[in-house]
């Protein structure tokens, strides 16, 4: 058995019967069957992107620091990665934190791409391929072969609305989650990236069957949802953060336990936004934190006593 | 992680991720093909093969243009040599959105062509039939003379001065065999991807809609309609006053040709795509579970089956008493229907989905690599083989 057999076992041969089976048991909709997958997907994978967001807003929240960091040691790489580690320990935030997480899910997304895009079977050659897929079930072979209208679209084809509506959902999604940074180059990366993947998946969306799209809508309207349950609007609104509560301000006050901490202390020694020279704002402290970028390992810190202004915390 | 600028790291990683896991979503479509290939298998008529080539579709997001396909091809049956060939192109470009599509595409066929008088019909799967002259491959007419009709799947039955054919709108057409003007229409309730069987001023016809129709030749009024479990794609078989026919639902069925009461059915494991053969009050048909099924025509009790190996695509022929019948990797089996034995009769080493011909005790099998073979139905020797593209 190879990999690709393992492959279609594990992955590609549920995600197509589950497919088919929503699909009679919803109104023999198709459209609804992949807006159905697709949530209970995200509902499955509800964990792990928490986990991800979370680790990428702790991330953001470092931001200034990191840019303070990189300032100040720009000519002694080596003290910059030993300094840049320490803040990364002392504030539990871990740089490939966002990775597991997004490559955990890759396969799954995947799958149900293929699956969206082998279950329509437009062309004759397409239907024969889906053969090898389904399981014995009799709803299944009722089910086949599935209509391809919903709504007023033809989810064989692709549709320019359907595309219009991925760019601008991908494009408030990555505004979403967008940090400002005083690092022009890192600001005008940033900036590309807001424009280009939109860009480039309107474009797929236009060339591929709009079943796919209609699944990457539905990803990206969940992920909005996510995004704003734990970060607020973030990049989205340009407004004065709410009042931090919760979780969300105890994170906060973590990391500005490690912000505070006395120069040539053990820890990273940072120095407050106004000593940086950014604005509140430049410094990416306008974000609507909800709470959601607090590190699990930062919880037994903060119920430490928050320590005052160049006192030299102990180490062991 | 020895790790220098570890933000901005993380970063690049994070976009790197992205920029794979669409990279990889886009290269998840490899495996799944988005246009059609066709491939139609031969007809043969007065020593003539006729035959539609298959496209071989670039691939990918370059902006090759597809080989081959797009025309019908008239060859010498003896030797191969080329007699003749039309290109049949749609006019309008095919292509997806990245601006490289060519200003003509060639055109998939999938049944095969059909020859009556003087002329040979294909079907396309722009939406035309066409109507070509088989002495000159002169183009006759072609149907509808402006526009088109949804994507041409079935293939096309000349008979009784008309010519048949279903079409994806759900839709069965009877056309003037001479001037290509419609007769008469019949819609089902979904797409049709069958090819006809004419039997006694009845043509028979197979849906997704689930369901079998008999319709009079004559004016396409409905004389019955019989409904399976599933989809019908393959062709239904009229033998001795009754329908065989196969269906998605892994069922063969046995109608009554006269009313369409089920007589029997076969169940398999997987799907029937295939058109049966009929000899010696046996049904043989091949299906999706890599094997053949030797039924009682009358009862439908299975006397044998045969393993060969991969799905059966192609539709059999029958030649002297024998089912001659290719698994889709390309192996070329001969069943004796005498005594229900089977034996390999050549290996073409190349996937085979074109329904197959013969003439003459020679087989002409056509394989999606573009190669046409000519064997000795008796022996199995290569009398030749071309590259039709």
């Amino acid at each position: 058995m190879g990999i690709g057999d393992i492959w279609n076992l594990i992955a590609m041969q549920p995600m197509i019967n589950t497919l088919i089976v929503l699909t009679s048991y919803l109104l023999n909709s198709f459209g609804l069957a992949i807006i159905a997958l697709t949530i209970v997907v995200n509902v499955l994978m509800y964990p792990l992107t928490m986990k991800q967001i979370r680790a990428s807003k702790a991330m953001q929240d470092l931001q200034p620091k990191i840019a303070e960091l990189q300032k100040k040691y720009a000519k002694d790489k080596d003290k910059l990665a030993k300094e840049q580690m320490r803040l990364f320990k002392e504030s539990g935030v871990s740089p490939a934190g966002c990775l597991l997480p997004l490559l955990i899910q890759m396969p799954i997304w995947i799958a149900l791409f293929q699956s969206i895009m082998r279950v329509m079977a437009v062309i004759p050659e397409n239907l024969v391929g889906l053969s090898q897929y389904l399981y014995s079930w009799p709803v299944v072979y009722s089910t086949l072969p599935l209509t391809n209208e919903f709504l007023w679209l033809n989810l064989a084809t692709g549709n320019i609305f359907l595309a219009l509506l991925v760019g601008g959902t991908m494009w408030v999604q990555q505004k979403m989650v967008m940090t400002s940074t005083a690092d022009p180059r890192q600001q005008t990366q940033s900036t590309m990236m807001l424009w280009m993947m939109p860009i480039m998946f309107a474009w797929l969306t236009m060339t591929f069957p709009s079943g796919l799209a209609l699944f990457w809508v539905t990803s990206n309207v969940i992920r909005i949802s996510i995004q704003y349950f734990v970060t607020g609007w973030g990049g989205l609104v340009k407004s004065a953060p709410k009042k931090q509560v919760g979780r969300d301000k105890k994170y906060k006050e973590r990391i500005a336990q490690v912000e505070e901490a006395p120069e040539g202390a053990d820890i990273v020694v940072p120095s407050s936004t106004e000593e940086e020279g950014l604005s509140y704002e430049e410094s990416g402290g306008k974000r609507q934190d909800r709470g959601g970028g607090y590190p699990k390992s930062l919880r037994a810190i903060r119920r430490q006593p928050r320590r005052g202004r160049g006192h030299r915390r102990k180490r062991g | 992680m020895g790790i220098r600028n570890n933000a901005a790291s993380a970063g690049k990683i994070c976009l790197l991720v992205i920029l794979l896991l669409v990279g990889l979503t886009v290269l998840g479509c490899i495996g799944i093909k988005t246009a059609p290939e066709g491939g139609s298998g031969g007809t043969i008529a007065d020593g003539t093969l006729f035959l539609s080539p298959a496209i071989k579709q670039a691939g990918g997001f370059g902006c090759a243009p597809p080989s081959g396909g797009g025309k019908l091809v008239a060859l010498n049956a003896s030797d191969g040599s080329r007699l003749w060939e039309v290109p049949l192109e749609a006019s309008k470009p095919a292509g997806g959105g990245f601006g490289c599509a060519p200003a003509v595409t060639p055109v998939a066929i999938y049944g095969k062509p059909a020859v009556a008088g003087d002329l040979v019909y294909v079907g396309g799967y722009n939406g035309k039939i066409y109507a070509i002259s088989s002495s000159s491959g002169a183009l006759r007419w072609v149907y509808p003379r402006e526009g088109n009709l949804e994507p041409i799947v079935s293939g096309v039955v000349a008979a009784l001065g008309k010519v048949y054919f279903g079409c994806s709108d759900g839709k069965v057409y009877a056309l003037d065999a001479a001037t290509g003007d419609k007769q008469w229409e019949f819609a089902t309730g979904d797409k049709i991807w069958s090819t006809p069987a004419i039997g006694d001023q009845t043509l028979y016809i197979g849906s997704f809609d689930q369901k079998l129709y008999a319709l009079s030749a004559a004016d396409g009024s409905k004389k019955w309609e019989f409904e399976a479990e599933g989809a019908i794609v393959s062709a239904p078989l009229v033998y001795n006053n009754m329908i065989y026919i196969g269906s998605i639902d892994r069922h063969l069925y046995a109608v009554d040709a006269a009313n369409g009461s089920l007589k029997w059915k076969f169940l398999a494991d997987k799907w029937f795509w295939t058109r049966a053969v009929a000899h010696n009050n046996t049904v043989y048909a091949g299906c999706f579970d890599g094997r053949v099924y030797a039924l009682g025509a009358e009862n439908g009790e299975k006397l044998a089956e045969f393993d060969l190996g991969s799905p059966v695509y192609s539709w059999p022929v029958l030649v002297d008493g024998s089912i001659i019948i290719a698994s889709e990797e390309g192996k070329v089996y001969t069943l004796d229907t005498a005594d229900n034995q089977i034996e390999l009769l050549a290996d073409v080493e190349e996937a085979v989905y074109a329904p197959l011909c013969a003439s003459e005790g020679v087989i002409y099998i056509y394989s999606q690599e573009q190669n046409l073979h000519a064997l000795n139905a008796e022996s199995g020797a290569r009398l030749w083989s071309l590259t039709i593209k």
